[in-house]
């Protein structure tokens, strides 16, 4: 059975993107535009993995993946986003990020990653 | 205030650094290749920003910034550009771009800008060794200056606001536009301090000096006027810091006939006076007596423009000497008919034997409307200027 992967990032472009190179491989549960939106599908959908964005309005990426692994200590969560900041990465790790992408990224990234995640 | 101008080369840097990494990004995410083509900064005015930017319409993501670093980042494109742009970027992602129409189209540049904006600001962070927040980047169209955002505006008006701008062109595409960086005014002037006092410069003599160095441009252009009749007018004049290197990259590969000057006292330097060929001609030929006129660069319009040459430079560094109360003397003029490239390049190259980085005096005269045109490259000794400005008579 494929795995259930939800999308948050706040660009249409960007989620549009993410979910033709998962498609093949994944099962979209579905997609957020911020961080209080992520929260909510999260717990609404359990997704194996989230792809998060940092930067979204409303609440920011790091903010929403402290929520979740709060929630469910055992939430993958990979922050996939433009900041590659080593103080940033390092937030996110304390958020409880499990993975990091920096975009742009290519399809072969994403899945090695995610694999890295939750391996196969 | 002060401002160390090694700590402002560092950050240019930075900057120039961030660009490539931001042109990369652009590369893996549409496989569009660009060229960083220079970096500069400059402390500009509101009339600097009205000038530099007028009429122009531009597309533009905007991204405020918080934390290590505060201000605001802008990435913008000329409205066609921006087209072209949404145009390969869908096409490079298979987005099926008729159904679902521009909303997309506007996202795809949006994400593109969060993507450039974070990895041009990445290298900033990790040197300074702090966190930089983005805020969610904002798609905005604006003619003029408004493509900025509003308190980079307001700030020029008060004090003045420093401008990073990083200019990137298509390899193989017609596709340029600027990146740019604009710090809060106060912070990044913090930043700049320093501590090495023969380095330092009050910032409010920047300036100061931009001001002297309109005033040279405007009396460069009122001698270009009264020896040719021809209508003269100073189009844009900046203050810019940028890295020796990058100078004859950006003054291009056209050809020029004009005039080289050594400067020497205090502040010592070079000043290029650049005219393309027809204007070189045109005025040439308004300046020769009766009806002796030339068709081509030959030695009527070498002699008229070394005499106009003479003229400009001493109308420009007249004024820096009485403001600087320094004495400033020229070379005789070297002629030069070459490349941009090819006649900067020794300039830089002498120069460059005791610094990396410039102050820039770019003034660019319009001749008779939009038939004419002429550059004024002003690259005085940096240290010796830094020395000279500090020098000055305190003014508040």
């Amino acid at each position: 059975m494929a795995k259930r992967v939800m999308i948050a990032d706040d660009s249409e472009f960007m989620r549009n993107l993410l979910r033709e190179i998962l498609e093949d491989d994944f099962e979209i549960v579905g997609e957020a535009e911020n961080g209080v939106e992520a929260v909510n599908l999260y717990e609404e959908e359990d997704p194996d993995i989230a792809m998060m964005d940092i930067v979204m309005p409303i609440r920011s990426g790091i903010e929403a993946t402290n929520e979740i692994t709060n929630n469910d200590p055992d939430a993958k969560v990979i922050m996939c986003t433009s900041v590659g900041q080593e103080e940033k990465m390092k937030q996110a790790i304390k958020a409880g990020a499990s993975g990091y992408i920096t975009k742009p990224f290519q399809k072969p990234n994403v899945l090695n990653e995610i694999n890295d995640v939750i391996p196969a | 205030m002060k401002v160390d101008i090694r700590e402002l080369g560092q950050f240019n840097h930075l900057a120039s650094e961030g660009a490539k990494q931001a042109a990369k990004s652009l590369s893996t995410l549409a496989g569009i290749e660009m060229d960083v083509d220079v970096t500069d900064v400059s402390l500009v005015t509101e009339s600097v920003l009205a000038e530099t930017f007028a009429d122009r319409s531009f597309v533009g993501v905007e991204l405020g910034l918080q934390g290590g670093l505060e201000g605001e980042t802008v990435l913008a494109l000329e409205r066609e550009r921006a087209l072209v742009l949404q145009e390969l970027l869908l096409d490079a992602t298979d987005t099926d771009y008729s159904s679902k129409g521009s909303t997309l189209a506007k996202s795809s540049v949006t994400e593109l800008g969060n993507i450039m904006i974070g990895g041009f600001i990445d290298g900033w962070a990790n040197h300074l060794d702090t966190a930089i927040n983005m805020t969610p980047p904002r798609y905005t169209e604006a003619n003029g200056p408004r493509i900025l955002p509003d308190q980079a505006i307001e700030a020029a008006k008060n004090h003045g606001v420093f401008l990073f701008e990083s200019k990137l062109s298509g390899m193989d595409v017609d596709l340029d536009f600027s990146l740019y960086m604009l710090p809060e005014y106060r912070q990044f002037v913090q930043l700049l301090s320093g501590n090495d006092q023969g380095n330092q410069i009050p910032v409010n003599r920047l300036s100061t000096f931009e001001e002297l160095a309109k005033e040279g441009a405007g009396n460069a252009a009122g001698q270009i006027g009264m020896m040719t009749g021809l209508d003269t007018n100073v189009d844009v004049s900046r203050l810019r810091f940028v890295p020796l290197s990058g100078v004859p990259k950006q003054v291009g590969n056209d050809q020029f006939v004009g005039v080289v000057f050594e400067l020497t006292g205090l502040p010592s330097g070079y000043l290029v006076v650049l005219f393309d060929e027809n204007s070189a001609i045109t005025i040439a030929n308004a300046m020769m007596p009766g009806d002796s006129t030339e068709d081509e660069i030959g030695s009527m319009t070498e002699g008229a423009i070394k005499e106009l040459g003479n003229i400009m430079t001493s109308g420009f560094i007249d004024g820096w000497a009485n403001v600087l109360q320094t004495s400033i003397e020229h070379s005789p003029p070297n002629f030069v008919h070459d490349m941009g490239e090819s006649i900067m390049s020794p300039v830089v190259g002498k120069l460059g034997q005791q610094q990396d980085y410039a102050f820039v005096i770019d003034s660019t005269i319009e001749i008779d409307g939009n038939e004419g045109k002429c550059d004024i490259y002003a690259l005085p000794n940096e240290r010796e200027l830094a020395r000279a400005l500090s020098a000055l008579p305190a003014q508040d």
